[in-house]
């Protein structure tokens, strides 16, 4: 079955997720876990702040699926494109979440998947981009099971 | 595993921005918290003509049912697959084309 | 016409009023403030009781197209068979005798500065402040090919209205062929009154529990998951077995488009699904008086002061119930007629002299009746924090999960508290 390019734009905009407010990353305390995950991926590189907009809910109704947008601001262009985007979790029994691999065939650097939150905590989005410098940001989602969710 | 499911468009122009969904029904268990024995994908990837254009590494922190939404530059002839591999090495895939004109 | 005297002529009135202080409503009113509502739901006509009652200064006038109230809570319970609909049906004759003036028209559009507001006749109102109680919009074809035409085979029965939508709804149940299949399209957040589907569901099941027992309910999600989920699930299971199959987002459950014709809905990723019978309820957004009059964001929905529930975008126009953004508060009767209250005293502060509440506390009880004798709950109290309006720790929380054998009482003296509350609210909004 095919849709209409109407009813892409339409579904977009009737899904419309909270846009969550950034957290500095700096002004997170990470585990030593966390951290080591962190310190492979960066590789000794330091991350600028920004360029990072994360669409999550504020409340998830269920932590086992936790919508997540990630847009990195990037022309998406053979010589200034986003080659990586690490979803790092700061309090699962584990760091890691998944990492997408983007190309320039992608006209813009954004993704949709769902993610898993054992708990209410920061998680953090490292973008690599192709001049070998990477970006990051933070966002924090609370999960409740069951409330009267507005 | 399961059927796939995707959907993209049925035609496009060329260079034109298509959206591109994907499902694949699984559990995505992590053998963490349960004495399930754990069953994980460990990569999805989306290939246009022969290329890959979009790839994802799965971890624990994954959901289950793994979704993607991403936006691709359609090319000629709009040839596209889609692969998701078993930590096992076992893997499903799926075809579909677009129309480019 | 101008029903409303101008500010220029109050100082005749005043004089003329003395005559007349016996006389109930309007008249004695008129020296002290225009108090105009817009919307006779469980906001608006709150908000009007409450003002004649403690402001029998400020002339109070409601605005509501539909001559009697269909109320959304309980409407499922005529699914369920346990209601009609002159049960949850209430006149406007309590305000009348009360002296609001309810006028039975459609508010078109708002004039913020001119402080006015133009009606469907042509007739123009005058205000002092205004309180907006518009309710929902539904956003046809948000889900392709779900039109106000589609609504005719697959009814939203998401607002009250004439009662028309939650009257075809059932006629279509109790018309279910043997063993057919009953499809319901439930939306993302935020939408109104948020266990609501879920009763409905339950609802359903009861009705076919008797009626249809081999029917099957198929109900599609944009949602992970959903108020009061372990209880809703629970009982499906102890009382339905496996009538009732809820497929979420993650499964391919976010209905993107309707084929009413060939009574089809069509999932994210394509899926075909028949179905005998839909319900569909599509995404919202605040009502379009509120939206054309520029007063809601991005998101459709009003953002508003939360301490006054005046709305960010104009001065003396409060909006409550569900138009508004009141996170965390749900969309609920329960909310809009406690923010109510807030609202008014807000907006007469001024004009009444008497303070608006510097910390108002809101009640919220969603209750549900997920069978027979059998009610749950989910309750909270909210106030103001320095984010705006916070659930107060540890004011609520959800009905005791646990088997029905040793549930059953909770489960049946819950079922008796929904009614009790429904009563009470019904009567604070119209006796």
């Amino acid at each position: 079955m095919r849709f209409s390019r109407r009813s892409f734009v339409s579904g977009a905009a009737a899904s419309a997720a909270l846009v969550i407010l950034p957290i500095r990353v700096a002004a997170l305390d990470l585990s030593d876990d966390v951290a080591a995950h962190v310190n492979d991926i960066l590789g000794g590189r330091d991350p600028r702040e920004g360029g990072i907009e994360l669409d999550a809910p504020a409340v998830a109704e269920n932590g086992a699926q936790v919508p997540l947008t990630i847009r990195v601001d990037s022309p998406m262009s053979e010589h200034d494109h986003v080659t990586a985007i690490h979803i790092i979790a700061t309090a699962n029994p584990a760091p890691g979440i998944g990492s997408f691999h983007l190309t320039p065939h992608l006209t813009r650097a954004e993704v949709f998947t769902r993610i898993r939150l054992a708990e209410e905590q920061e998680y953090l989005v490292l973008a690599e981009l192709s001049d070998g410098s990477v970006l990051q940001a933070a966002a924090r989602t609370a999960v409740t099971q069951g409330g009267c969710v507005t | 595993m399961s059927t796939p499911r995707i959907r993209l468009p049925e035609s496009a122009s060329e260079g034109e921005e298509i959206e591109i969904r994907t499902l694949l029904t699984h559990p995505m268990i992590t053998g963490v918290s349960s004495d399930d024995p754990r069953d994980m994908l460990t990569r999805f990837e989306a290939r246009m003509n022969g290329e890959t254009v979009f790839a994802y590494d799965f971890a624990n922190g994954s959901a289950a049912n793994p979704t993607f939404i991403f936006f691709v530059r359609a090319a000629a002839p709009g040839e596209f697959s889609f692969t998701w591999t078993h930590e096992d090495g076992q893997s499903v895939s799926a075809e579909e084309s677009v129309r480019i004109s | 016409m101008t029903r409303f005297l101008t500010r220029r002529q109050f100082g005749t009135l005043v004089s003329a009023s003395a005559a007349t202080l016996a006389m109930p409503g309007i008249l004695r009113a008129e020296n002290t403030g225009r108090l105009l509502i817009i919307g006779g739901g469980f906001g608006g006509a709150s908000a009007a009781r409450f003002a004649r009652i403690n402001y029998p200064d400020v002339s109070v006038t409601l605005v509501e197209p539909q001559t009697s109230f269909v109320t959304c809570p309980y409407g499922n319970l005529i699914l369920g068979g346990k209601r009609a609909l002159s049960d949850i049906t209430h006149s406007y004759d309590g305000l009348r005798a009360r002296g609001v003036d309810v006028i039975h028209d459609r508010a078109q559009e708002i004039d913020a500065d001119g402080h006015r507001v133009t009606l469907a006749s042509g007739d123009v109102l005058d205000y002092d402040k205004l309180i907006l109680s518009p309710g929902i919009g539904l956003r046809w074809n948000a889900i392709e090919g779900y039109d106000e035409a589609a609504s005719e085979v697959f009814p939203h029965a998401w607002w009250g209205g004439d009662g028309s939508q939650i009257s075809l709804l059932r006629a279509q149940l109790e018309a279910l062929p043997e063993g057919g299949v009953v499809g319901l399209a439930i939306p993302d957040n935020p939408f109104r009154c948020p266990p609501g589907p879920y009763e409905r569901i339950s609802m359903i099941a009861h009705h076919l529990k008797q009626a249809n027992p081999t029917a099957k309910i198929l109900a599609f999600d944009a949602k992970e998951g959903f108020a009061k989920q372990g209880l809703f699930e629970n009982a499906w299971a102890e009382l339905y077995g496996d009538m009732i199959e809820w497929i979420p987002a993650s499964g391919d459950g976010r209905i993107m488009r309707v084929d009413p014709g060939n009574k089809l809905f069509i999932s994210e990723f394509g899926e075909e699904h028949s179905v005998d019978m839909g319900n569909v309820i599509p995404p919202q957004y605040a009502a379009s008086i509120a939206r054309d009059a520029g007063l809601a964001n991005d998101s459709g929905w009003v953002p508003v002061d939360p301490r006054t529930f005046e709305a960010e975008a104009a001065s003396d126009i409060h909006v409550i119930g569900d138009a508004n953004i009141g996170t965390p508060m749900p969309k609920s009767g329960y909310i809009a007629n406690s923010t109510a209250k807030t609202a008014v005293t807000a907006a007469l502060a001024e004009m009444s002299g008497r303070p608006a509440w510097d910390d108002p506390v809101y009640f919220n009880t969603c209750y549900s009746h997920a069978g027979e004798d059998y009610g749950i709950s989910v309750a909270a109290t909210f106030r103001l924090s320095e984010d705006g309006i916070a659930a107060t720790p540890d004011s609520g929380g959800v009905s005791l999960q646990g088997d029905l054998s040793e549930m059953a009482r909770t489960r049946r003296l819950e079922a008796r508290y929904a009614d009790a509350w429904y009563d009470s609210i019904t009567d604070d909004m119209f006796s």
